[in-house]
């Protein structure tokens, strides 16, 4: 082997002996380092996230302030003012809010229960492998699904009526607001388990076992201890499944139709029909969706890299 | 643990359960009620015999598997050059695989449609051919996090420095490694890669329907609206879909090597 | 290779001399071969249980196969596909729709705003006039009645007239099938309602339609959402209005589960007549125009009375006798057509503008 090291070293082509950077020194000197063939291996990458991720986007944005002859203008935002557009955005923050409030308050009581409440680890895991797979249920079949459970026909209801006597039907319609709220939990819930878990594993049983030392009672760790731990990632995964909720349409479109006056379904109207008859004010609309979910998601981000501190 | 709070948990998980399960029970059950007399499985009868089911399912599986070669090609050559030569680079690219996470599906579908309309330089939804290559970039873009997670775990675990190494004593050229050292080493990670991208791919509905593409999301929202019990067989036969896939990553995780291989 | 030239010259100036003059397709070979030469023809909001139009655009593909047929959006109002003609205005690709089905009072209105185009088909004179553009830009296909589609599985007594749904039992009960600030049918729906309360046709009757239907919503009667054949059958709105044609095809794709009845209100009976035009900016014009050949030719109207629509050159057919009896049979009752009600122009025109502005406020119905 010793002799054809001995040529490797010298029949050795692009392959580089390692990073070239040192630190402090200028990070871009590295590119003069990588050779033409490792350019064209980046470069598939690097295109298609400008063709097909960066430039739609900023596209967008710029083009909501831009009007129809292309001078810049404040009229599209301006035009946001409208009250549908407004109520469309206030329902859209309401139903977001109040799954993501509830599915993580679900979702905490949920993981807390099966990964400290003392059973068996099988059940966590398939809990986790469960939730990992539900929370990518959402859209039509989830529609579905809860029309047969919960509809005047569904399972459910069903199951009231013979049981109970009780007609859901006579009050709660599951194509309704606070039917897709429901609806909404079903990949909410999962994904709040999902994020919060290896959370709540890093609470270290160590940690009990000193708080117990110290004389402190359970509900005193958990709200001493384990909350203040805890909080900075319960507001990361608030943000996310607020932008969860903000973003997702497959859903509200199957179960309530186009009727449901939220923004994502408002967009696709405007796309598929310019029903606000104004090209730059469906931009707008975009930019402000973009606006609302790129924050929610930049507030998990920053979150999760912080709580990622005290946790490992 | 106490005893009362050990059976709180129980009750907690019970219920838990109960709320996930029973829609799953429920659309079952449903799907089989389509003839008054009783349980049948003919709602699945109708839904396997029409005709457009087969077009959209066979039309939405082949855009998955270009998304999954696409998705290849682009992620497999700049992980391996990120890990190999370039670790500076990760942060740009994490980010980059963020933005579809950020991004709802919405806005990436109207960006393009402003972008690549019959009056841009690429007037790619000019064309039938055209429409269908922008669905696959969308797809790629969609699966793209995920993707690139899945081949970086695979590169993780394999000793890339080595193995690039041997090659060059060997003779290879850049692209014969990647293709024919690198890439059958990391084929697990990438199929369980390419199992989501499935999955992803036969559900999505709003990039279709936007750009007017028949694929298999659009034809079950058709039917969810105009017919009454084949919807849930459709949701059943989705779910079952979605379960397969997640179940196939779950079995290649445990063929997947833990640590680099020695051969 | 020079009696190429004069074919396609010859051609040309045909299909000049036909749009020019407006006169009959004389030359309809010409024609088909010119759509062919097209390939492609790109439809917008035609469900395929609306009118039969399933079985309609599968025996058009089977006559001319070279011909592809592109289907946009079944889920369309007629104000959504004005609004696709005026959005793709210079897109040649195919989200431009060639040819557009839509309410009569649409017809009008997209004349004046220059979104569509004569042509006036070989069979034109049987078209009756009150259902056609002097000039060729539109003109009538066909029409039905207003009526109650009802789950009878659900409802137990199946409401009978307007003023019935205001009835306590049905509760989270009635829908109707589209949005009322662009759908025609939606529009209609809540015409006939303010006819039925006593409202003077035109501006009148949409006014009180609309007063109807805030005093529906407050009593929890009205159901926000646009109903569907799926959720007639799945009880989530068991009770719709729409089209008789649309009820009693969505009744038969029941398929007996859920049992279903179509009731024709009897405070008022409003018939409808839609029309069928050309965009102006059609990239397939020749294809659009021997679709358009299609539908008003005895064939193609056959096919929309399977559908259980009347279709506009029905008494040209009646008298003819080339309507099968079975046919005649499935029809709606001869009786309830006596009594329709055919509202003008002027008073479609009125009670839309009236309807479609004030809905949001007036009626306020939003998903809750």
């Amino acid at each position: 082997m010793a002799n054809v090291s001995a040529t490797a070293d010298s029949n050795t082509g692009p392959v580089s002996t390692g990073p070239v950077v040192r630190s402090g020194g200028n990070p871009f000197r590295f590119l003069g380092a990588l050779s033409l063939g490792d350019y064209l291996a980046i470069a598939p990458f690097v295109i298609f996230a400008l063709m097909f991720l960066l430039v739609p986007t900023l596209g967008l944005v710029v083009g909501a302030f831009v009007d129809a002859q292309g001078n810049f203008t404040l009229q599209n935002i301006a035009g946001l003012d409208d009250p549908q557009i407004m109520r469309a955005f206030t329902i859209s923050v309401e139903i977001s809010a109040i799954t993501a409030l509830l599915g993580s308050g679900i979702g905490l009581v949920i993981a807390l229960a099966v990964i400290r409440g003392g059973l068996p680890s099988a059940m966590r895991s398939s809990l986790v492998t469960f939730s990992g797979v539900a929370s990518n249920f959402a859209g039509l079949p989830l529609a579905f699904a809860f029309i047969a459970t919960l509809g005047r026909l569904g399972l459910v209801t069903i199951i009231l009526k013979t049981l109970f006597g009780f007609d859901l039907s006579r009050s709660f319609n599951v194509i309704s607001f606070w039917g897709l709220a429901v609806t909404y939990l079903y990949f909410q819930i999962p994904l709040m388990i999902l994020i919060i878990a290896p959370a709540i594993d890093g609470i270290k049983k160590e940690w009990n076992e000193a708080a117990a030392t110290l004389g402190a009672t359970n509900r005193q760790f958990w709200l001493w201890v384990g909350l203040p731990i805890l909080w900075p990632n319960l507001l990361g995964s608030l943000s996310l499944l607020f932008a969860n909720a903000f973003g997702a349409i497959a859903t509200a479109y199957a179960l309530t139709g186009s009727s449901l006056n939220i923004v994502p379904i408002l967009l696709y109207a405007q796309i598929q029909g310019d029903v606000l008859h104004n090209p730059g004010l469906g931009a707008a609309l975009a930019l402000g969706m973009i606006v609302i979910t790129a924050f929610a998601n930049v507030i998990y981000l920053v979150v999760r890299t912080r709580a990622e501190r005290w946790l490992r | 643990m106490k005893r009362g709070s050990r059976f709180w948990s129980w009750v907690i998980f019970g219920l838990t359960v109960a709320y996930f399960i029973l829609p799953l029970i429920a659309t079952f059950e449903f799907s089989l009620r389509i003839r008054r007399e009783g349980y049948t499985f003919d709602a699945y009868a109708i839904v396997f015999a029409d005709p457009k089911f087969q077009q959209t399912f066979l039309y939405s599986i082949v855009i998955g598997i270009c998304t999954i070669i696409v998705g290849l090609l682009i992620t497999v050559p700049a992980a391996y050059y990120v890990r190999l030569k370039a670790p500076q680079l990760r942060p740009i690219i994490e980010f980059v695989t963020l933005l579809p996470l950020v991004i709802p599906a919405i806005i990436l579908v109207f960006g393009y449609i402003r972008l690549y309309n019959s009056s841009s330089i690429l007037p790619l939804t000019n064309s039938n051919l055209g429409t269908d290559v922008l669905l696959t970039f969308a797809y790629v873009a969609l699966a793209l996090p995920y993707m690139y997670r899945a081949v970086d775990t695979g590169l993780r675990t394999i000793d890339v420095r080595t193995l690039t190494e041997a090659a060059n004593i060997l003779g290879a050229s850049q692209v014969t490694i990647i293709s024919r050292v690198i890439f059958p080493n990391i084929i697990v990670a990438v199929l369980s890669g390419a199992f989501l991208t499935l999955a992803i791919v036969i559900g999505e509905f709003t990039i279709a329907s936007l750009l007017n593409r028949q694929v298999f999301g659009v034809y079950m929202q058709n039917i969810g609206a105009n017919k009454a019990y084949t919807p849930q067989a459709l949701a059943v036969v989705s779910f079952v879909i979605t379960w397969g896939a997640m179940g196939m990553i779950q079995l290649l995780a445990r063929f997947a090597p833990k640590t680099a291989r020695t051969t | 290779m020079k009696s190429k030239w004069l074919g396609m010259v010859s051609v040309t100036a045909l299909m000049v001399g036909a749009q020019v003059s407006g006169a009959f397709a004389a030359g309809l070979d010409d024609l088909v071969a010119a759509a062919k030469k097209e390939g492609s023809l790109t439809t917008i909001a035609l469900p395929h249980d609306w009118c039969g139009y399933g079985a309609v655009i599968d025996a058009f593909k089977a006559k001319y196969p070279e011909i592809t047929i592109n289907e946009l959006n079944p889920d369309a109002g007629s104000g959504d596909e004005i609004e696709a003609i005026k959005a793709n205005k210079g897109n040649t690709g195919p989200q431009a729709p060639d040819v557009i089905d839509v309410g009569l009072s649409f017809g009008p209105s997209a004349k004046a705003d220059g979104l569509i185009q004569p042509y006036k088909v070989s069979t034109w004179d049987s078209i009756p006039d009150s259902a056609k553009d002097a000039d060729g830009y539109w003109y009538g296909d066909y029409y039905g009645v207003l009526s109650f589609l009802v789950n009878d599985d659900i409802v137990k007594t199946a409401p009978k007239s307007w003023a019935d749904l205001k009835n306590s039992e049905y509760a989270n009960s009635f829908a109707l099938t589209g949005d009322p600030r662009v759908s025609n049918q939606a529009i209609q729906s809540v015409y006939a309602a303010g006819l039925a309360n006593g409202g003077q046709p035109g501006k009148d009757a949409g006014e009180k339609g609309l007063a109807f239907f805030a005093e529906l919503n407050k009593a929890t009667n009205f159901v926000p959402v646009i109903g569907k054949a799926a959720s007639v059958a799945q009880g989530t709105t068991p009770i719709v209005v729409n089209w008789d044609y649309n009820a009693l095809a969505w009744r038969d794709g029941f398929q007996g589960n859920p049992k279903a009845q179509v009731i024709v209100p009897s405070d008022a009976v409003v018939a409808g007549v839609y029309i069928q035009a050309i965009s102006a900016f059609a990239p397939h014009p020749n294809a659009a125009k021997l679709w358009m050949e299609y539908l008003y030719s005895d064939e193609g109207q056959l096919g929309w009375l399977k559908g259980y629509c009347h279709p506009i050159r029905f008494n040209d057919l009646a008298s003819k006798k080339a309507v099968p009896a079975d046919l005649l049979a499935k029809l709606p009752d001869a009786a309830l057509y006596a009594k329709a009600v055919f509202p003008s122009l002027d008073e479609q025109a009125a009670a839309k503008e009236a309807i479609t502005k004030n809905w949001d406020a007036s009626v306020g119905a939003n998903v809750k």
